[in-house]
């Protein structure tokens, strides 16, 4: 939660985006994000994110769910009130493996959603800054933080140079806050102009 | 570090027809979201309106009078309303084939129509809930089927019946569906958001988009998420109905105890799923104006998947019926060759309905001249409907109309006014929904149509000649530079 | 740009080991005619034949299966190995060949200890076998028997074919497409007869006919997803071993992530058919029916019967469960051997349990193995025989590209 400064590039062209963030990383600058209107294959890479771990979230949590019915179900057929059902054993594991499966996936689907929410800071009312509204449409947005050791000025230029085709300086509210989209009660009105 | 290569081969057909970029994919899908409704519009969701208020009124009455106001009777405890149920819990099954198992399998056609198909999935999973809550009689303590500890000794449901199963089954499916058909909606209703310039739509799909802004670390987590909700989508889509069908597969009846129930089930729910697809599609890309987006091809690829699981529903049938007899049970053979197959009893033709319109009618479909015919798909998405609701008339009735004791036959069973009302609301509901979803949300998947676009869009695939041209090792060479 | 090998030279030890295991079947079979052939009609020996011959049939029928399949689905991701899938799926001659023989010498040689139905005493006292004596009988049988291995042969054979045609023509799109559409209509062929036979009559008459008086519906679509699985497996062991050796140069880890979710998949899928006919049959509990459970689970084979879910379905389950290791070539060999083993056992307790083979005891020993090593000897020889003889790539086919660049 902080207020920064940064440098927004804008590019058309996925195939002029991917050698830009090359050149963009080695040159040392600090990529804040990359906004895209679609998910693109290897962009976390080219980026250095690291794997997401969602799906291990989510095994855990389908384990939960595992364990859970097969205990309920168990405790209620054998201890909490064992009942003669067909003359079948109480401990009937043929028959509660529709519910053990569908509690395990129940578990793990809903678990892997909340988490998906929750490590991504999304929720009703949630807002974010938007370095560019057209990045849900067209356009893939470059956002590059703007420090103590780098130069405005500097940077534009060389985003120019690997192909941006809109380049503006922005002051942002780096993370959420609880808001409206029609009542823009933004920390910070969105500073500079489109350059190109 | 360079862009991925796109290459697809140019002997398949373009997916997103036309001179298309991603603004234009945007401004042509979000288009009826934004545009004011059209007169045909309203007059199917006024229709769809008063169906539902039709079935409002045939179920108040229901809950006010009790399930007597159905014309069940002492074989027939499950008739009409149990159809009606089954046949709505399969149509849901497509959307989730074609979401789900279609993106493991990575069929690219599946982006076209995997969003309505979606919301399809949900809404007939609403439409079949009803049957047995309302079935309950007591409706207002419906809420006994759950296992909670209660002041009733502590009293638990029968975790051993496949009703209860049912009860977790049903759940599990519709929510999950709902959270799959969600998080895909999410990045969507953030395009429609960032494009909106009135004041309640900014609201609405501002709260509704929860503040997606489509950075690199979301999408790579919404991947993820996708990827595993399908994995874990595929096999709850074979339980759901396999649960279904061991409703009638574990009781001793002839006709319903038979070990290929389930996975036929589920070949059954696909097939009648993906007509019931073909339906909403075919009228929404003409109302709609998205004709470049669900192409022929779709359509096609579509009629493909009917004949396939047409076919194997028709070998469950044969084998079914072959079994009845292989088996040397007499009640069981009585089951197939008098109360079905014999067309002079009385329920005989409904077992030689659903024959022609499941298994004859859909071979239709291996000629590529009626898998693109426009009227034939519309017309055949019907009939197939209809075959798969006659399909669980015919396996409900025929089995149970007469019990071991000819004392106990009990024949002509039809429904009240009340239950064809009940039937009539639940398409009300279903349509009511569809309708709304149309007009409030992107009936395509914007994002991953733009994934495909510049692989499978015309567009593109025509500058890709050279890369077609060139040499295999070449090719190759070139792509494990771009890598 | 290193050139890619083109042709398959087979390296001679392999060659030594093919033939090998296939010396080994043939003394196992003459030990084990010497041992087992006279007493009791020889029924130890003739149902290992019969388990054999079908499991390693079926087995080569699914990788014909898999290309079909797949085909018809339009996928491309087949292509860079589709050579090797073609060249697997030529043993359904010789080993249909030889199942034919087996089947043969069973029903001609009157083995009532195999299939009860031959028994014609027997079926005249039994009102249940003389009321689908019409279904049960040799002439019905053979016929039936003749045409499946007959039309799979034959149209694997011509869908191999029209793979070769183009090695040596470029085509244009134009032609590109009339060539899929082609492929798709022999293919479409194949699998309409492959949903006739193994998807339903045949496995009855071969296998569920053991226990003559039992039934059930899904009996067939069981003995498909078996070996659907092991025919991936098989297919997997192949590409890894050729790329092994320095062919294969455009498969890679995408492909083999590919192999291993069909495993992983079918696996869960026969769990899925194995768990609806179990639990279907034991929770009505109708004595006619919880007959086949009973030396199952109940009797003598509940080692192989727990066995069997451990290796085709837990150990699956959670092996291939994690995306790194459906990408790891040692990995994935294991699996796939394991689940080669793994349905030969599930179609081990499909037959000698059976009440007029071997209800009572296990007679598994290395007679059994030795049989099956002698059929994996001849697949193997085959194999690389018609692989030698055509080129690696199917360098011509439309989808060859996409294969290349395939990206899971």
């Amino acid at each position: 939660m902080a207020v920064k400064k940064f440098v927004v590039g804008v590019f058309t062209d996925e195939a002029v985006l991917f050698p830009a963030i090359g050149k963009v990383r080695s040159a040392g600058y600090k990529i804040h994000e990359v906004y895209t209107p679609m998910p693109i294959h290897g962009m976390d890479h080219a980026l250095g994110l690291r794997d997401t771990s969602l799906h291990t979230a989510g095994f855990i949590y389908g384990i939960t769910g595992t364990t859970t019915a097969l205990t309920g179900i168990g405790w209620v057929f054998n201890i909490d009130w064992p009942v003669n059902i067909g003359g079948k054993s109480h401990f009937d594991l043929a028959a509660w493996i529709p519910i053990t499966f569908e509690l395990t996936v129940l578990f793990s689907a809903v678990g892997m959603f909340l988490t998906f929410l929750f490590l991504n800071q999304m929720a009703p009312f949630v807002r974010k800054h938007h370095f560019n509204l057209r990045s849900t449409d067209d356009q893939f947005t470059m956002v590059i933080e703007l420090t103590e050791k780098s130069n405005a000025e500097e940077i534009k230029a060389f985003l120019t140079n690997v192909g941006a085709v809109g380049i503006n300086l922005q002051e942002a509210e780096t993370g959420w806050w609880i808001g409206r989209y029609d009542t823009d009660k933004t920390p910070l009105k969105h500073k500079g102009e489109l350059l190109a | 570090m360079q862009a991925p290569l796109r290459y697809e081969s140019q002997v398949r057909t373009a997916l997103v027809e036309g001179q298309k970029d991603y603004h234009q994919v945007t401004e042509d899908i979000v288009r009826p979201v934004e545009a004011a409704p059209s007169r045909l519009w309203w007059i199917g969701f006024i229709i769809s309106v008063c169906c539902l208020l039709f079935g409002v009124w045939s179920v108040t009455e229901q809950v006010i009078y009790g399930v007597g106001q159905w014309n069940l009777h002492r074989t027939i405890g499950w008739g009409w309303d149990i159809t009606n149920f089954v046949w709505w819990v399969g149509i849901g099954h497509a959307g989730t084939l074609i979401s789900a198992i279609l993106l493991l399998f990575r069929q690219g056609w599946r982006t076209g129509v995997n969003r309505a198909a979606e919301a399809m999935t949900i809404f007939a999973v609403m439409c079949a809930g009803q049957f047995p809550i309302w079935h309950m009689g007591r409706v207002w303590l419906c809420f006994f089927i759950m296992p909670y500890p209660n002041t009733r000794g502590p009293v638990w449901p029968n975790f051993n019946s496949p009703l209860l199963w049912d009860v977790f089954a049903i759940s599990t499916y519709f929510t999950v569906s709902v959270l799959f058909w969600y998080s895909g909606l999410i990045p969507d209703i953030a395009t429609v958001r960032d494009r909106a310039k009135v004041k309640w739509r900014k609201l609405m799909y501002g709260v509704l988009s929860f503040g997606w802004t489509g950075s690199t670390k979301h999408w790579q987590r919404h991947e993820s998420l996708s990827l595993v909700l399908a994995g874990l989508s595929t096999p709850l889509v074979l339980s759901v109905h396999t649960i279904v069908s061991m409703d009638f597969a574990t009781s001793v009846i002839p006709g319903w105890h038979t070990t290929i129930f389930p996975p036929y089930f589920v070949a059954g729910a696909i097939f009648s799923g993906f007509a019931m697809v073909q339906t909403l599609l075919l009228v929404s890309r003409k109302v709609l104006k998205l004709e470049g987006y669900i192409t022929l091809e779709h359509i096609e690829v579509m009629n493909k998947v009917i004949v396939l699981t047409g076919s194997i529903v028709g070998i469950a049938y044969l084998t079914e019926l072959f079994i009845s007899w292989y088996g040397q049970n007499k009640f069981e053979g009585w089951a197939f060759a008098q109360n079905r197959v014999n067309i002079f009893s009385p329920y005989g033709w409904s077992y030689y309905l659903m024959m022609g319109c499941n298994v004859l009618s859909p071979q239709i479909f291996w000629f590529r001249k009626m898998r693109r015919n426009l009227t034939v798909t519309f017309f055949m998405s019907v009939i197939v409907n209809i075959g798969m609701w006659f399909e669980r008339f015919v396996i409900i009735v025929t089995s149970i109309y007469r019990d071991y004791l000819p004392s106990s036959w009990a024949m002509y069973y039809a429904p009240s006014i009340w239950e064809v009302g009940f039937y009539i609301g639940t398409f009300g509901l279903f349509f009511t929904c569809y309708f709304l979803f149309s007009k409030f949300f992107p009936v395509i998947a914007i994002a991953e149509i733009k994934h495909i676009l510049k692989k499978s869009g015309e567009s593109y695939k025509e500058k890709m000649g050279p890369l077609e041209q060139m040499p295999v090792e070449e090719f190759a060479h070139e792509y494990a530079h771009a890598h | 740009m290193s050139s890619i090998k083109e042709h398959f030279v087979t390296p001679v030890r392999y060659k030594q080991w093919s033939i090998g295991l296939m010396a080994v079947g043939v003394l196992s079979l003459i030990i084990g005619f010497i041992m087992y052939g006279g007493h009791d009609q020889g029924v130890r020996f003739w149902a290992a034949l019969l388990q054999n011959s079908v499991y390693f049939l079926l087995l080569v029928n699914a990788v014909m299966f898999f290309i079909a399949a797949v085909s018809l689905a339009m996928g491309g991701f087949q292509m860079t190995f589709r050579r090797v899938s073609e060249a697997i799926a030529a043993s359904v001659i010789p080993i249909g060949f030889i199942t034919f023989v087996i089947l043969l010498c069973i029903v001609f040689g009157g083995k009532t200890a195999i299939y009860e139905w031959l028994d014609r005493d027997a079926v005249a006292k039994d009102p249940a076998l003389n009321g689908k004596k019409g279904f049960l009988s040799v002439p019905f049988f053979m016929i039936w028997t003749v045409l499946t291995i007959f039309l799979w042969s034959f149209l694997g054979w011509k869908i191999r074919q029209l793979s070769r045609s183009i090695d040596d023509t470029p085509l244009t799109v134009a032609e590109g497409k009339k060539y899929i559409f082609k492929n798709t209509v022999w293919t479409a062929l194949y699998i309409v007869w492959f949903g006739l036979t193994v998807a339903s009559v045949t496995p009855w008459l071969w296998l569920m006919s053991l226990n003559a008086h039992w039934f059930s519906t899904m009996y067939s679509w069981y003995t498909f997803a078996s070996t659907f699985v092991s025919g991936c497996a098989l297919l997997t062991i192949f590409v890894i071993y050729f790329k092994n050796q320095g062919y294969l140069e455009y498969v890679n880890e995408e492909h083999l992530h590919d192999l291993g979710k069909f495993m992983f998949a079918f696996s869960i899928f026969w769990t899925y058919i194995w768990f609806d006919q179990f639990m279907l049959i034991w929770y009505a509990n109708i004595s006619e029916e919880t007959v086949y459970f009973k030396p199952r689970l109940d009797g003598a084979y509940v080692g192989v019967f727990y066995l069997n879910l451990i290796i085709n379905f837990i150990c699956p389950l959670l092996i291939f469960m994690k995306r790194s290791s459906k990408r790891n070539w040692g990995t994935v060999t294991f699996m796939s051997v394991l689940l080669i083993f793994g349905h030969w056992l599930d179609f081990f307790q499909m037959v000698f349990p059976s009440p007029r083979i071997s209800p009572d005891r296990v007679p598994l020993n290395l007679f059994d193995f030795g049989i099956a090593l002698g059929f994996v000897g001849l697949i193997m020889w085959q194999t690389a025989r018609v692989l030698s003889k055509y080129p690696l790539l199917a360098k011509n086919h439309p989808f060859l590209k996409e294969s290349i660049i395939h990206h899971t």
